[in-house]
This record gives structure tokens, sequence and C-alpha cells, in this order.
């Protein structure tokens, strides 16, 4: 039996989808069998990430409501032969999403893979809802700045109200990511640091992502950045996707900022 | 010539019946302690042995001298301490009845009301929010919204929270050090801060 996470933040674009696909690919290349399922109906993006673009015939929409095979619509992955995508719709919205046809989706994804990774459409309506539904644990993506954390701080708390586990008296297992941290700004204090962030949220922290330019290229190019292993994020989405497969990955301080010796002579001469 | 002024805190006090002046003092001796005592009454050995054995600092029939001005300021300090000695017993009472104990991470959009109340062991998030009519005590940072209409209540609250306390809004200025206790005195909002860090065993 596979295990439901769902990616979640409440803010929109604060990398949710950048970050399911890179711990996906990074699950498949600690060889579990791993899908993503793009949740946000309407507004399809993962396999733009993933480099899956062009090769979606049928989505989730029609393997719900049309009686087509899970194994139609689940695309392989080019990157990974452990890599499974299956995709949004792009013409319908939310609305036709109903929990009786969710739960015997991710039921089905559950059977057939070690990890079924959602991306949770930005907001708390009801795409959000049920994307969390069927969750046993969730990956909560924040930025360190205000109006992120109290977003996400409101998606935990209706995480934990609505989510089927809660409502059976068990508790989902949330995980803090922290994406885009800037160290040079958390060092001058014009960033929150993580532990203001922990103490508002009280979750458990799974990672630290730090700001990199990058993953721009990366998703144009439909690359993760966990490919580059010369990336620092790249090498931090590596981290998480070891940890959730269970290993004991310590922490890299991702917050100070040090300068290189041929950046310090350029200070000198500014 | 050597001499020194203070101006200590004195605690007035008639005394009519031995016994009912030694169970008092069973109760509240604690509160004392940097009291002079001014025992107003019959001088009597079991009082002062009492006394002595609890280590206060007591004088019989003392007219104490203070002004009529000074009076008036003094008051609010008596007051305050009477008030100081009322929770010992009251809370107590109404623990029985409508005292509710949570420790409840209140996160944004989330919305306490109670009629009674209230203790909670957690943060308030912002866009969090606590509406009582009781008293409050929280143990840990505010950063959302109260509203309470209690006797008092006890909090520490950062400068993005809103405080109001009878249809009075607080400010947070005085409420960012440790934590702080908010009265209503006379028609007017007394903030006291807890004198020593409180530990919360």
């Amino acid at each position: 039996m596979g295990i439901v996470i769902a990616v979640i933040s409440g803010k929109g674009g604060v990398g949710k989808t950048t970050t399911t696909a890179n711990i996906g690919l990074g699950i498949a290349q600690n060889d579990k069998k791993c899908v993503v399922v793009d949740f946000d109906i309407g507004q399809r993006n993962l396999d733009m990430l993933l480099g899956l673009e062009n090769r979606v015939v049928y989505d989730m929409v029609h393997v719900m409501d049309d009686g087509i095979g899970l194994k139609q619509a689940l695309i392989k992955s080019k990157m990974s032969p452990n890599l499974s995508f299956l995709a949004a719709s792009q013409t319908k919205d939310k609305s036709v999403l109903d929990s009786d046809k969710i739960s015997k989706l991710v039921s089905g994804l559950k059977e057939e893979f070690d990890f079924v990774i959602l991306d949770a459409p930005a907001g708390i309506e009801s795409g959000y809802e049920h994307t969390i539904e069927f969750a046993d644990r969730a990956l909560v993506v924040v930025n360190p700045e205000v109006s992120s954390i109290r977003d996400s701080d409101r998606a935990i708390g209706i995480l934990d109200s609505k989510s089927k586990k809660v409502k059976d008296g068990q508790e989902v297992d949330k995980f803090l990511i922290i994406n885009r941290i800037d160290s040079k700004m958390v060092q001058s204090g014009e960033m929150l640091n993580s532990d203001d962030i922990l103490e508002i949220l009280s979750i458990p922290l799974i990672g630290k992502i730090p700001e990199d330019k990058g993953i721009i290229d990366a998703s144009n190019q439909g690359k993760p950045i966990i490919l580059d292993e010369n990336s620092k994020a790249g090498q931090a989405y590596q981290r998480v996707a070891s940890r959730i497969c269970g290993e004991k990955v310590d922490f890299v301080d991702v917050e100070s900022h040090k300068e290189s010796f041929m950046q310090k002579v350029k200070g000198i001469f500014k | 010539m050597k001499t020194k002024q203070y101006s200590a805190k004195i605690f007035e006090i008639e005394l009519e019946n031995e016994d009912g002046f030694i169970s008092f003092f069973d109760k509240n001796y604690l509160f004392f302690q940097n009291n002079l005592i001014v025992i107003n009454g019959q001088e009597s050995d079991k009082i002062k042995n009492y006394l002595d054995s609890k280590d206060l600092k007591y004088v019989f029939n003392l007219d104490i001298p203070v002004q009529k001005k000074q009076k008036t300021n003094l008051e609010p300090i008596q007051k305050a301490q009477e008030k100081k000695e009322e929770p010992k017993v009251k809370p107590i009472e109404k623990a029985k009845t409508n005292l509710k104990v949570l420790d409840k991470l209140i996160r944004s959009g989330q919305e306490v009301k109670l009629d009674g109340d209230l203790l909670l062991l957690n943060r308030v998030n912002s866009g969090g929010s606590i509406i009582i009519n009781g008293t409050l005590i929280v143990t840990q940072i505010v950063d959302g919204s109260i509203r309470c209409n209690g006797d008092f209540m006890m909090l520490q609250a950062s400068s993005k929270a809103n405080i109001v306390f009878h249809d009075v809004e607080v400010d947070n200025k005085f409420l960012q050090d440790k934590l702080n206790r908010v009265e209503l005195i006379n028609n007017e909002i007394v903030i006291t801060p807890a004198l020593k860090e409180t530990s919360w065993v």
C-alpha cells in the first residue's frame, strides 16, 4: 500500500508544483515507485515542469468519468522509469471533482505505487479540500514571508479539520519545506529565519531550499533542477526526497551567507 | 549623622478575632513578605509569635503618616493588592463550572468563542481570533486578535496583534514584554507586567 502525500501551501506561486516535480523525481531516483498527480484542474502545469508537455492523451477526469483505465492515462517519465505522471484536465474545472471518484482514483494509485504525490491547487476552495481529503501526509511549502506563512497556517487548519484521516480520529503528518531562502536577506534580517517560521506553524521541518535562479530555466526546459548536481536547490530537493523515503539526512545550513575569497577581494575594491 | 528614607509597602489590618487573623495570614502571608504590616488592635503574644514564625515585619497601632492627597494615590495600590488575593479564592470556585483549558494552536482563520473562562496553553497566530466573555490567560505569544470581556486577562502580544478588552483597544506596546495582566479598575484599564519571568512547569 502506497503513501499519499499532498503538497500544499495556501498561497500561490510559492513553489508547490516545482517542489512536487523535484521531489517526485527524487523519490523515483531513490528506487521507489512514485506517481505525481496534478490536482490543479483547469490549470495544468506539472506536465511542463516534467518535460511531458505534449504527451498527455488522457487526464484524471477521463479516468474518473469516462472509464479510461489508469494504465492508459499514466505517463511514464523519460527521466526515471520509476516515475509516472497523471495529468489534470485542462478543459474542465474544479467542479467535476467528487469525493467518491477521488477515493477510487487514489486507492487505485496506492496499489500500484509506493508514493502518490498530489499537487494541490493554490487557495483553500473545493479543489484544495479534495486534494487533502485522502492524504496520509502533507508537505507544506512556504516562502519566508508573512503572507505565505499565514496562508499556510490557514491551509493547515483546514487540513486538520477536513481530511478523512482526521475525521477517522487519526492525524495527518505534516512537514514543512521552506522554499526560496535568500541567505543574504536572512542574514541582513529582511527575511524571516526558519526558527520563527517553525515557531508559528509548529510542524516539523523536512527541508530548506535556497533560492536558485537556475530553477526558472529548468522549468522552461522541462528538466527538474534535481537533475543538476551542482545546483544548491537541486541538492536540497535531493535531501528532502531521501528524508521522505525514510533515510536520515543531516540538515545543511542554507541560511548563512558565505562569501568566496574572490568576492571578498572584489568587495575591497568596490 | 546617618539617615535613610524609604518608601515601603504597608498593609494595614484590623485585629478583631485572633483565629480569623491567623487563618487569613495562613492563606495569604506570601503576599506580605515585602510589606510592613500595621495591625490595629490589641497586642498579644500569640499573634506576635505567629508573625515571627512566618518571618513577617509588623508594628502594632501605628498612625500611618499619609497626607490626604497621597492617600488617594495609595488607594489603587491597595486595591490592586486586594485584587491579587481574590483570584486565590474565586477562580477555584469558578473553575468547577466554566474554566476551559485548551492546548491547541489557534491558526489563521480559526475562531474560539467562549462564554466562560479560558486558559490557552498555546499560541494565537496571525489571523486567528478569540472572543470570550470570561477571564483569559494565554501562556504563549498572541499574534492574532482577542476580544475579552472578563475580569482580567493575562497575555503577551506581538505588535501585530489586536487586543480589545471591554470594547477598548489596548495599545500593544504595553503588552510586548513578558506576560502582562490587563484588568479593569474603576473604569480604567490597568496593565501590570508579571513581575518575574513566569515559568509554566
